[in-house]
């Protein structure tokens, strides 16, 4: 299905393990997983509800940490030396992430829930310089996703496809290396769900990375490969 | 930038920010109003209290006063630090004008002319400010307005032509004098802002023509200004006993310049004891004092030096033995130049008084002997201390309860913003999974704080400077609905009017802690929200 993957690995895990201490009890969510994605390349993470797929994406995006494991993206150890300025660099600069629940802010209208993305990467000195540049790369992405009718309304007042289409614009605006998508189609109707992977399997086409989280195979098929995560090991379809 | 970006739309979109912001305001404006208020009291009390007072006081705290004044004063005025000194009388007595109107006032004699370069005693003078030179004390007449056969009569705006009531000289001249001077310096004409217009005025506005300052006697008939009644020593009045002052602040005059005021006083003898027959005097009333405080412009009254010392018994005289009884004066006031080391000045100048005990050459009575060693010589400082001192504990004291109070403000702040911390957890985990670092989601709410601060200080400043500049209106406002919301008795705080003044000094330092409190009081919430985990944020229900 790709068009454009790279045999060299853009984001490599290994042994990645996770586990909560709930009382005297201890949940063990992830066992020593270990996975690559290649530049281009369209992974799927299949799994139960409650398997750890979610807090497996929130690993390799540097949104959490692992107990054990190491993640490296593009060579780098992203929990490395200075980790937590390390991991939010790399979720400002390299990565892009769409969630279930879309987590728009509700005060921004369209346009700004996108350029907030933007703004978070620019000083504010750079921001006055380059502010029209960044509106219009906002427009644009806005325009893929079909929403440019609706730049100036605010996320309750869209549907929740429309604020997934919003959600996935966010995380395109700065052009990330990798799109991790926590269950997009999860909480959307058939149609909408559809829209929103064809949305994801079009930029696959233009060369864009992404793992998707999901629990619905029709929707694991369509990406080039599919993980399944299962008792908290990671294994090959 | 989204530092700035998000601060800015918090405080326009979370409607609870604004209870902040109310809570700052209403602080910074209640501060504000104290210490201006406080500030202000204290200013006019240092001011008015020094209006009257030379730079340096010299009194012996007696009733009966001291002598040897004027070979004291003539010594003193040779010092290069003395500008000018003079005697003043103090005695009480009884005052009446018309037929019903009296009262007990303090009756203080003074040389007019050494008290106007000694002190600001000629600024206080109402009628001396528009008829610059006609105030005295000499034996004078009552000045009548009359109509001039001379003068050319004016057309009323219906066309007919009138005769107008005109001052007699030097009244006419003096005033046309003063006009001139003013517009000179200010290039505005000489207008009484101070008083309500009496039907003289409204005739002559009407008629175009200026109106005449004060309240003058009309001349019965058509005969022309002039002077009329008894020729009588002249006597300058509190303004408070004569005029009656409205809710807008001006005077309504109700004793016409020139009325016959009778005072009646006891003389009270070198040993303090009183004289059994009373000294009933008439007076005309020459002009009024107004300082702004209302205990002496409501009871005070001022008389010659000279004439009062006669009066009292306490000119130069001979005793039944034949032994010379020297005058006595009851204070001595000093003016200095500017700059004089006051307090050193006024230790040399007791030092100097005490020393005529020691002078083989004066033969003192021991009655003498007893009142000059009672001499002291002190600032005006010092001299007013019992005033100053304790509304310089009061403005401290308000400053400190009402920063106390205005804690509250920093509570509120920090409670709000922490509640809005924890309304936006989510959105904080959001901001932190698009690339928002721990500093920089904890900068938004420091932001969020010192906006709430700039905000709140802004509308408290200008609501507090507003409510300031209006004090007085606002209190004539509360009087007119009801006469028992009267907060300021001008009776209880000297003043007739609330001080109105903001110190740019106490505006700056306001703000700057008010910013600062809501800033800190942001703190906790920041370091709330900067330590939040993305992941477990955005799992926030």
């Amino acid at each position: 299905m790709s068009n454009a993957t790279s045999d060299k690995p853009l984001l490599i895990a290994t042994g990645v393990s996770k586990h909560y201490q709930m009382g005297p009890s201890r949940l063990d969510v992830l066992k020593a997983c270990s996975l690559h994605v290649k530049r281009g390349e369209f992974v799927a993470i299949m799994g139960r509800s409650g398997s750890g797929k979610s807090t497996l994406l929130h690993i390799l995006g540097a949104l959490d940490t692992a107990q054990a494991g190491k993640v490296e993206f593009d060579g780098q150890d992203v929990f490395g030396a200075g980790s937590e300025r390390r991991r939010v660099r790399f979720r400002r600069n390299q990565f892009g992430f769409v969630f279930q629940f879309y987590h728009l802010l509700p005060e921004l209208t369209v346009l700004e829930n996108v350029l907030i993305t933007e703004m978070i990467r620019t000083p504010i000195a750079g921001w006055l310089a380059r502010r029209g540049d960044a509106r219009k790369r906002a427009l644009a992405i806005i325009d893929r996703v079909g929403l440019s009718a609706r730049i100036r309304h605010r996320p309750n007042e869209l549907s929740g496809g429309e604020r997934q289409r919003v959600a996935l614009a966010r995380a395109l605006v700065h052009q990330p290396a990798i799109l991790l998508a926590d269950e997009p189609t999860g909480n959307l109707d058939r149609e909408s769900g559809a829209g929103i992977l064809d949305l994801l399997l079009g930029l696959h086409g233009d060369g864009q990375t992404i793992v998707m989280v999901t629990h619905d195979k029709a929707v694991a098929d369509r990406a080039d490969r599919t993980l399944n995560l299962v008792d908290g090991r990671l294994r090959d379809e | 930038m989204y530092k700035l970006f998000l601060t800015l739309r918090y405080l326009r979109k979370r409607r609870i920010a604004f209870f902040a912001i109310g809570a700052v305001t209403l602080c910074v404006a209640m501060v504000l109003i104290v210490l201006s208020v406080m500030g202000g009291w204290l200013e006019q009390v240092m001011q008015r209290s020094r209006g009257l007072l030379g730079d340096i006081i010299v009194d012996n705290h007696t009733n009966s006063g001291f002598p040897l004044y004027d070979e004291f004063i003539t010594e003193i005025e040779k010092w290069p630090e003395v500008v000018k000194a003079t005697p003043v009388l103090y005695s009480y007595g009884l005052f009446q004008i018309g037929k019903t109107y009296n009262g007990t006032v303090r009756i203080v004699g003074i040389r007019l002319e050494e008290v106007f370069e000694v002190n600001a005693f000629k600024a206080s003078l109402f009628y001396e400010k528009f008829y610059p030179g006609t105030t005295r004390f000499g034996d004078q007449q009552q000045a009548v307005l009359g109509f001039d056969p001379d003068a050319p009569p004016v057309k009323s705006p219906e066309g007919d032509e009138f005769m107008m009531r005109e001052l007699p000289e030097p009244y006419r001249s003096a005033l046309s004098h003063a006009d001139q001077v003013h517009r000179e310096q200010t290039g505005q004409p000489l207008t009484d802002t101070d008083s309500v217009p009496d039907l003289v005025d409204d005739s002559r506005t009407h008629y175009g023509q200026p109106p005449i300052p004060g309240l003058f006697e009309l001349a019965e008939m058509r005969n022309p200004p002039g002077y009329e009644g008894d020729t009588l020593p002249g006597v300058i009045l509190g303004r408070d006993l004569i005029a009656e002052r409205q809710r807008d602040g001006r005077y309504e005059r109700f004793i016409p310049l020139g009325e016959v005021v009778r005072l009646t006083m006891v003389p009270i003898t070198e040993v303090g004891n009183v004289d059994p027959t009373p000294i009933k005097r008439q007076f005309r009333y020459a002009d009024d004092s107004r300082t702004g405080i209302y205990e002496i412009d409501s009871q005070h009254v001022y008389v010659d030096f000279g004439l009062m010392q006669q009066l009292l018994l306490m000119d130069e005289g001979k005793g039944v033995d034949g032994d010379v009884i020297p005058a006595r004066c009851s204070q001595i006031q000093i003016k200095t130049i500017d700059g004089a080391d006051t307090e050193a000045l006024a230790q040399r100048m007791e030092d100097l008084y005490l020393s005529y005990l020691e002078d083989p050459k004066r033969e003192l009575r021991p009655i003498d002997r007893d009142l000059i060693a009672r001499v002291q010589a002190v600032t005006w400082q010092r001299q007013q201390a019992h005033i100053i001192g304790p509304v310089q504990k009061e403005k401290a004291l308000m400053t400190i309860l009402f920063g106390i109070i205005s804690l509250v403000a920093v509570a509120l702040v920090l409670c709000i913003l922490y509640m809005i911390v924890l309304q936006k957890t989510r959105d904080i985990g959001i901001i932190k999974a698009i690339g928002g670092s721990s500093v920089g989601v904890a900068a938004v709410w420091v932001l969020y704080g010192l906006a709430v601060g700039v905000v709140g200080c802004a509308l408290g400043s200008a609501f507090g400077v507003w409510f300031v500049s209006n004090i007085n209106e606002i209190q004539d406002a509360l009087i007119a609905i009801n006469p028992a919301w009267r907060v300021w008795d001008m009776q209880v705080y000297s003043f007739d009017r609330i001080p109105s003044r903001v110190a740019t000094s106490d505006l700056i330092g306001v703000n700057a802690i008010g910013v600062l409190a809501a800033t800190v009081g942001s703190v906790a919430a920041a370091w709330r929200a900067g330590r939040m985990q993305p992941v477990e944020a955005l799992r926030d229900e």
